[in-house]
């Protein structure tokens, strides 16, 4: 009889633990982490320098991201954005090159990004296509017609100055590139969190065929999603077009894996294993901060590939092994 | 666990030879965070005999279950097989003990065969070159279902076969285990009622082979027509075990709620004369000429076996799926309304609800909390301005309309898929009940709910009547058909063969028309 007791002692502290590591391992990690670099490195990692260094490189991630995460929560996803940025990147450049002004040029942009993404949506929602199949399909086109754009070259000479507003320009002493994120992640935080949009892309991410029967317009929710998304991925790439001050056809490809690794970390992080913009961005964090921390650290890039994936494998598992209890 | 092993009262058993029992649970205990799930139970299963568990959901049979076939540890008691204290840490120790378990979602690898299923985890025989003797499997299999007396495919995988030929494939497969004892948890969720009958009598067939069986279900005339004895469940305890023989379906019900049952059904409260919507020559993919008119404060039944195109007539009507032909009109104060809804949302609008037939997976959103599930449908008129969620407004309306439905919930923030199947069905009417409802289609309200939660969802369709809503309430279930509906529409392969009287049709008569036994000029109400 005792022997029962003490194994059912152990059982509960076992599940308090996997508890605790399912609600905070991801975010203890990333303290871990932080706690980890400025230990082998003081005075360098958590220089206010660098500390800016890192909000910028994570700034055009986390846009793409945080729409990403507004697939997800549908439960879609859109391998499209990489090569949709690198596409609105070549646009932008190619319109300012000929000299249509700045905001009509951001504008055509933003524009393609919006039709692209409706283009997705009508795969998706309409023709019933699997989000992998269509969003693979459109990722591929789109690249071609980057490519197809620009001969495959890189477009920089003749971008006016007054493009650097929006990558390099500062507002105080705060890059307008993370202003733009800031903004992007507050604007799709109040809309999934505080209105009707919102909830209704929760249910139907939930029980896409209870919510149907509940009287929700599954199919042009699902679009509005892919159009929030492509939007996403056209203001990351003129926001990298601006930083980088040219524009490369496949510049924002590293941007699709990134986003989706970054929304599956924040997914971690919430017991019914939901996308959250919130999660989402600790899990761009966190990528941004390994990144820039094994950099300092002087680690083989490669090998900084290799580490990520590990990282990733890691905190989807624990969560996952939690989450079976 | 190991000091039990020296129970001094396992050698006693032993030698009472016949008599003893073949699992005997022994002052079982199992505590979860805030509930103890069971509470000292103590239960004799003996071989050749049919057992019956009953009792409302939560009552602790399934953790019993878990407990016995070593899924979840137990706290403290015992558990003997044949006399012999068993440790039961894995599934694996339960299997090794001749225990098997049939549950209602089967645990059968989909494109397999029978034969494989049957013999799976068993060491398949070999050819001399070391290739599988398919051959040799397939008699094998052919074997043990002849000893069940069942006839099915051998060579199709079992995502083809029916729910009952899929729950006869996991009878056997026990049986090639060489199972003393059948745990059976409502084993006839998704049979249909010839299915039903073809299992009892591989379940006697059984008995005589000398294996136990114990049995859990919600049906309580299946308990009566299946089992020797009954054991009741309430609260994580056993209220008692009786011969079945000595009990009627009102102690069966008074112990499993606790409280002295009046009727179940709601006394019938006279539907009023005024049309509220007519079904005209109705067709689609699975109906044909349906015609039928629903007045106000009335409840239409509408039965017929499993594919008799019950829930497709439905979803027609609610415009979730296409109407080829006919006409559908909506009296709305006096004036006929045409109306072909196309789209759930538009029957909505129109003031028609449907409460699915699969709640889990067409009625609700499990992983949000009640009040986004309640509110989900009419959310703009609880929202600010029609798009700005007002979270406070949605949880005040959803406790009112909780209150109202005797819903059982820790909070109207608690995610759905946490509450028991009649309380997840009070949560699908609720959200009716948030909007203007004037049509009800309910499709199977009370499938895997609750004797308590049933006389709920009994009363709640009750008020709606007298208020004037009118219910068109398809259910496999005839005795509940026959006590709530004023009128009752026959389907058989999709066509309309008979509507009745509810009040002055025999249970018999029903069924005739349902097999197709009897026929009858159409009265076309």
């Amino acid at each position: 009889m005792q022997a029962d007791n003490s194994v059912s002692t152990t059982a509960g502290l076992r599940q308090g633990a996997n508890r605790w590591l399912r609600v905070y391992g991801t975010f203890a990690g990333f303290v871990a982490m932080i706690v980890i670099f400025s230990l082998l490195r003081p005075g360098v990692f958590l220089s206010p320098n660098n500390l800016r260094n890192i909000t910028e490189q994570v700034a055009i991630l986390a846009i793409v991201a945080t729409t990403m995460t507004v697939v997800m929560v549908v439960g879609d996803f859109d391998l499209s954005v990489g090569a949709l940025a690198s596409l609105s990147g070549v646009v932008v450049a190619d319109m300012l090159i000929q000299g249509v002004g700045l905001w009509p040029g951001v504008g055509i942009a933003l524009l393609v990004g919006a039709v692209a993404g409706l283009f997705n949506g009508l795969l998706v929602a309409y023709f019933g296509l699997s989000a992998f199949v269509a969003t693979l399909a459109t990722m591929t086109a789109f690249r071609g017609l980057s490519l197809f754009y620009t001969n495959g070259s890189t477009l920089f000479s003749g971008i006016p100055e007054s493009f650097k507003i929006f990558g390099q320009s500062f507002t105080g002493p705060i890059p307008n590139s993370v202003l733009i994120m800031l903004a992007v992640l507050i604007v799709t935080w109040f809309v999934l969190e505080q209105t009707t949009l919102g909830r209704r892309l929760y249910a139907i991410g939930g029980n896409a065929q209870a919510s149907y029967l509940a009287g929700l317009n599954v199919r042009a929710l699902r679009l509005t999603a892919f159009v929030i998304s492509g939007l996403g991925a056209a203001l990351a790439g003129i926001v990298l077009t601006s930083r980088l001050f040219s524009a490369h056809p496949t510049a924002g490809e590293p941007l699709m894996l990134n986003s989706i690794a970054a929304v599956f970390l924040g997914m971690t992080m919430f017991r019914e294993g939901e996308p959250h913009v919130l999660g989402t961005f600790v899990g761009v964090l966190l990528l941004g901060v390994m990144s820039n921390g094994l950099n300092i650290l002087q680690v083989n890039s490669y090998l900084q590939l290799v580490l990520t994936g590990v990282i990733i494998l890691l905190a989807v598992l624990l969560s996952g092994l939690a989450r079976r209890e | 666990m190991d000091g039990a092993m020296s129970q001094p009262g396992s050698g006693s058993m032993r030698a009472t030879g016949a008599e003893s029992p073949l699992v005997s649970i022994q002052h079982v205990s199992k505590r979860y965070p805030g509930v103890l799930a069971v509470d000292d139970v103590s239960l004799d299963l003996f071989a050749g005999e049919v057992h019956g568990l009953v009792g409302e959901n939560g009552a602790g049979k399934s953790t019993l279950i878990k407990l016995l076939a070593g899924a979840t540890p137990r706290d403290s008691g015992d558990i003997l097989v044949r006399g012999k204290p068993a440790a039961l840490h894995h599934v694996r120790d339960a299997t090794r003990l001749g225990l098997a378990f049939i549950h209602q979602e089967l645990n059968l690898v989909p494109y397999f065969d029978a034969a494989e299923n049957i013999f799976l985890g068993h060491a398949y025989p070999r050819r001399a070159w070391g290739g599988i003797g398919w051959r040799t499997l397939r008699e094998r299999a052919q074997q043990v279902l002849d000893q069940l007396g069942a006839d099915l495919p051998l060579d199709l995988p079992v995502n083809r076969l029916s729910p009952g030929q899929q729950t006869l494939v996991s009878i056997a497969r026990a049986l090639a285990a060489n199972a003393d004892l059948l745990v059976m948890d409502e084993p006839t969720a998704s049979l249909t009622n010839q299915e039903i009958d073809h299992l009892f009598a591989v379940i006697r067939t059984l008995q005589q082979r000398g294996v136990g069986v114990l049995y859990i279900s919600h049906r309580l005339a299946e308990i009566f027509a299946i089992t020797q004895r009954i054991t009741v469940m309430r609260n994580g305890r056993i209220v008692t075990t009786q011969p079945t023989a000595q009990v009627t379906e009102r102690d069966l019900v008074q112990w499993m709620t606790g409280r002295a049952v009046d009727a179940l059904y709601p006394p019938r409260r006279p539907a009023t004369a005024t049309p509220l919507f007519t079904v005209d020559r109705l067709s689609g993919a699975y109906c044909r000429d349906i015609s039928f008119t629903l007045h106000a404060g009335e409840v239409l039944g509408v039965t017929g076996l499993i594919g008799a195109g019950r829930s497709e007539l439905l979803r027609m009507l609610f415009g979730a799926a296409p109407v080829t032909g006919g006409e559908i009109v909506l009296h709305n104060a006096g004036a006929a309304q045409p109306i072909r809804p196309r789209s759930p949302a538009e029957a909505y609008r129109l003031g028609l609800a449907l409460a699915p037939e699969e709640r889990r997976t067409q009625g609700l959103v499990l992983t949000r909390p009640i009040y986004e599930n309640t509110t989900l449908t009419f959310l703009r008129n609880f929202a600010r301005g029609g798009w700005l969620v007002d979270r406070r407004r949605e949880i005040d309306v959803t406790a009112t309309l909780g209150e109202r439905l005797s819903l059982r919930s820790r909070s109207p923030q608690q995610p759905v898929g946490q509450l028991s199947g009649g309380n997840q069905q009070k949560v699908v009417f609720a959200r009716a009940l948030a909007g203007e409802v004037k049509v009800l289609l309910l499709d199977e309200p009370t499938r895997g709910v609750d004797v308590g939660a049933k006389q709920d969802i009994y009363r709640i369709i009750g008020d709606l009547t007298a208020q004037g809503v009118g219910v068109i309430l398809v259910s496999s279930e005839l005795p509940e058909v026959l006590g709530l509906a004023h009128r009752l529409v026959v389907l058989r392969e999709g066509r309309q063969v008979a509507t009745l009287d509810a009040a002055s049709v025999s249970e018999e008569e029903v069924l005739g028309y349902c097999f197709g036994l009897m026929n009858e000029e159409m009265e076309r109400g």
